[in-house]
């Protein structure tokens, strides 16, 4: 019981250093995946798909397998896994911290392509490196067309609309005969230049247990 | 049978008359000389310690009645991981085109890349924290306190459980509620009475020092009132005179626990009865800022009185709670920033209750003031933390909310609070949660109603 305790702990420390939880956060994250995961050591897509909270989300496929996509990794493999393990739920994890006060400029503009870099690959399905039109039109519909206010009809021409505004941001002399492949990773950073994205691709970790906090001596 | 009845009745009368006397000799002994002198026995420390003994054995209990039954328990208190953020999905989506940089829409109108930030956050979100899977868990149960109205496992009560929660019930309605009512009843009837005496006096060290004395002997009475058991962390920081003490907002009693240890220049609106009385008869000894209903709306006003009171260094510090409403203990929200504006130097003060002793937190929407009272001392004890942190000042080159959130920060991060952005009148307005379709259908009957306008003009 001893040993593997402190395995454990070393692991969590090991995490820790290299994603930039705290080591509460980490144990607090760790209990989190065990409650998803039904107490195994890895998490797969059924698990996930039982959430009740996350059927309320339009784009829920694309999230859960934002989770499972191997790109998120930054390890360099693509494709998806069938399941994770507790270090890839943190690395998933890690693209929702918030800045700290510490950061330089050059740290935050690499965790704001991190950032995008989630989105643009949570687009790309195929994995090619560009947002086709038809990709695109997936996102859209999977927003829109359930509800009925917006037909598929509609929900085509908006995403239309929106890729042939993107093209003309990137590529503002576009030959008649040219054909706009698709929105590469750089065009996808352009567009969304000037969004701020420190408050809205961000979710506080919480630092301290908040739920009991003991009266006595101070420490 | 009446000569029988006449020395039987003399004899109730006079046991009632001994019972009745070492009852308050007691009280006296025990409750009101140590509030004079500020002195304590100790007596509500043990007390704390054996309840916990008892909740913990309760809480084995019901874990054992859950376990037999082969069923999850729910935890009232779990573990929070991320702190979420109520906002509407019209709200966040204008947030996010407003800081785009193709336009400047005023109206979440047309379809754009960046809309999807709101709902990839949402559902990492919900993956992170969702109500159902974290209540409902195989883990230890927080403990159980014994009070019904914290308890929601009631399937897995044995007898014995039955048995002493009624017991405590018998304790508490039986007890404790009438000897706190009592206590309450003379510590605020020695307030009145007493400031209005010192109050008679010419200004001068006398006035002050008696009047310190006797704002911190009722306080005290108030405390025990509410067998509130507090822990005062680094007093060197304690606010001193021409300063203005800040701190967050949970409850009504927040004013008892602070004034409990040192004095302070209450600010708030005059009210009617009772409340009245006591206020009135307060500034009669020592000078608190008391504003008419009128006078409240003027920012002006208030802020000069508030100066005025800073600057002369005989008066007391002013006590002042920012967030402007009761906040439920997890989090500090938004602090107004009118209370920054003023040049003071600011002491800044977190609070923070144990919630295994019952919640203190004060729903104004959902109970009132006498039924919050009520919930209070029928609850076992109020056990909480002041820390006093060291005072801030307002730096060069920082306006008033950039200090406020400075002060907000400091204050969360001592308390163990979050450290939340929103106005905490936003309590008042839950936003209602919808299902798939109606997210869908609301988005995109704002893009739908945009391009509807666009069509008519």
């Amino acid at each position: 019981m001893g040993a593997s305790q402190t395995r454990t702990e070393d692991v969590f420390q090991e995490l820790s250093d290299k994603t930039g939880f705290s080591l509460e956060q980490i144990r607090i994250l760790h209990k989190r995946f065990r409650q998803l995961s039904g107490d195994e050591d890895t998490i797969s897509k059924e698990n996930l798909e039982k959430i009740q909270a996350l059927d309320k989300n339009p784009i829920r496929n694309q999230i859960i397998e934002a989770f499972f996509d191997k790109r998120n990794q930054n390890d360099g493999e693509v494709g998806s896994s069938r399941e994770i393990g507790f270090q890839q739920f943190v690395k998933v994890m890690c693209h929702f911290k918030p800045p700290t006060l510490k950061m330089t400029t050059e740290d935050k503009e690499a965790m704001r392509r991190e950032k995008l870099r989630f989105l643009f690959n949570m687009h790309d399905t195929d994995n090619d490196g560009t947002i086709t039109l038809d990709e695109y039109r997936k996102v859209v519909e999977e927003l829109l067309s359930k509800s009925g206010a917006i037909g598929l009809e509609a929900a085509k021409a908006i995403a239309d609309a929106a890729m042939l505004e993107v093209a003309s941001i990137n590529v503002p002399h576009m030959e008649p005969h040219e054909f706009y492949e698709g929105i590469t990773f750089e065009h996808f950073e352009q567009i969304l230049k000037g969004l701020e994205m420190e408050s809205r691709m961000n979710i506080r970790f919480l630092d301290v247990d908040t739920s009991t906090m003991h009266c006595g001596k101070s420490q | 049978m009446g000569l029988f009845f006449n020395p039987f009745n003399n004899l109730i009368c006079i046991l009632l008359g001994i019972s009745l006397t070492v009852w308050f000799t007691m009280l006296l002994v025990f409750i009101i000389v140590p509030a004079i002198f500020g002195v304590s026995f100790g007596i509500r420390r043990l007390y704390m310690k054996t309840l916990l003994k008892v909740f913990k054995w309760a809480t084995l209990r019901l874990e054992r009645g859950a376990k037999e039954k082969n069923h999850l328990l729910y935890k009232p208190y779990s573990n929070a991981i991320i702190a979420r953020e109520p906002t509407s999905l019209e709200e966040e989506i204008k947030e996010i085109r407003r800081s785009g940089s193709n336009r400047d829409l005023n109206s979440a109108s047309e379809f754009e890349m960046s809309d999807i930030f709101y709902f990839a956050r949402r559902g990492v979100e919900s993956i992170m924290d969702d109500e159902v899977t974290k209540r409902f868990s195989a883990e230890e149960l927080q403990s159980w306190n014994l009070l019904t109205r914290s308890n929601y496992n009631f399937h897995y009560i044995s007898l014995r459980l039955t048995v002493l929660w009624g017991l405590g019930l018998l304790i508490r309605y039986g007890f404790l509620l009438p000897l706190r009512v009592t206590l309450a009843f003379t510590g605020v009837g020695l307030l009145v009475f007493l400031t209005s005496i010192v109050g008679l006096l010419p200004n001068g060290r006398v006035k002050n020092y008696l009047s310190e004395k006797v704002h911190l002997m009722c306080y005290r009475i108030c405390v025990r009132a509410l067998t509130a058991i507090i822990t005062y962390h680094d007093s060197e920081n304690k606010p001193k005179n021409g300063g203005i003490c800040v701190a967050n907002h949970t409850s009504p009693i927040d004013v008892i626990i602070l004034a409990s240890d040192g004095c302070y220049a209450m600010v708030g609106q005059i009210h009617g009865g009772l409340m009245g009385v006591i206020q009135r008869s307060m500034v009669k000894a020592c000078p608190h800022i008391w504003f008419e209903r009128s006078e409240v709306k003027d920012r002006h006003l208030v802020a000069k009185r508030l100066t005025d009171h800073a600057e002369d260094k005989s008066k007391l510090p002013i006590l002042i709670f920012p967030e402007g409403t009761c906040i439920n203990n997890t989090s500090v929200m938004m602090f107004k920033k009118g209370s920054f504006e003023i040049e003071a130097k600011v002491y800044p003060v977190a609070i923070k209750y144990d919630p295994r002793f019952g919640d203190a937190f004060w729903n104004s929407s959902k109970y009132g003031m006498v039924s919050y009272l009520l919930r209070m001392m029928s609850s076992w004890a109020i056990v909480c933390s002041v820390w006093y942190l060291p005072p801030m000042f307002r730096e060069e080159g920082e306006d008033a909310v950039q200090f406020a959130n400075r002060v907000k920060a400091a204050i969360a991060r001592q308390g163990g609070l979050v450290d939340l952005l929103w106005d905490g009148g936003l309590k008042r307005g839950k936003v209602k949660d919808t299902f798939k379709e109606e997210q869908q259908k609301l988005y995109s009957k704002i893009l739908v109603g945009a391009q509807e306008d666009r069509s008519r003009s």
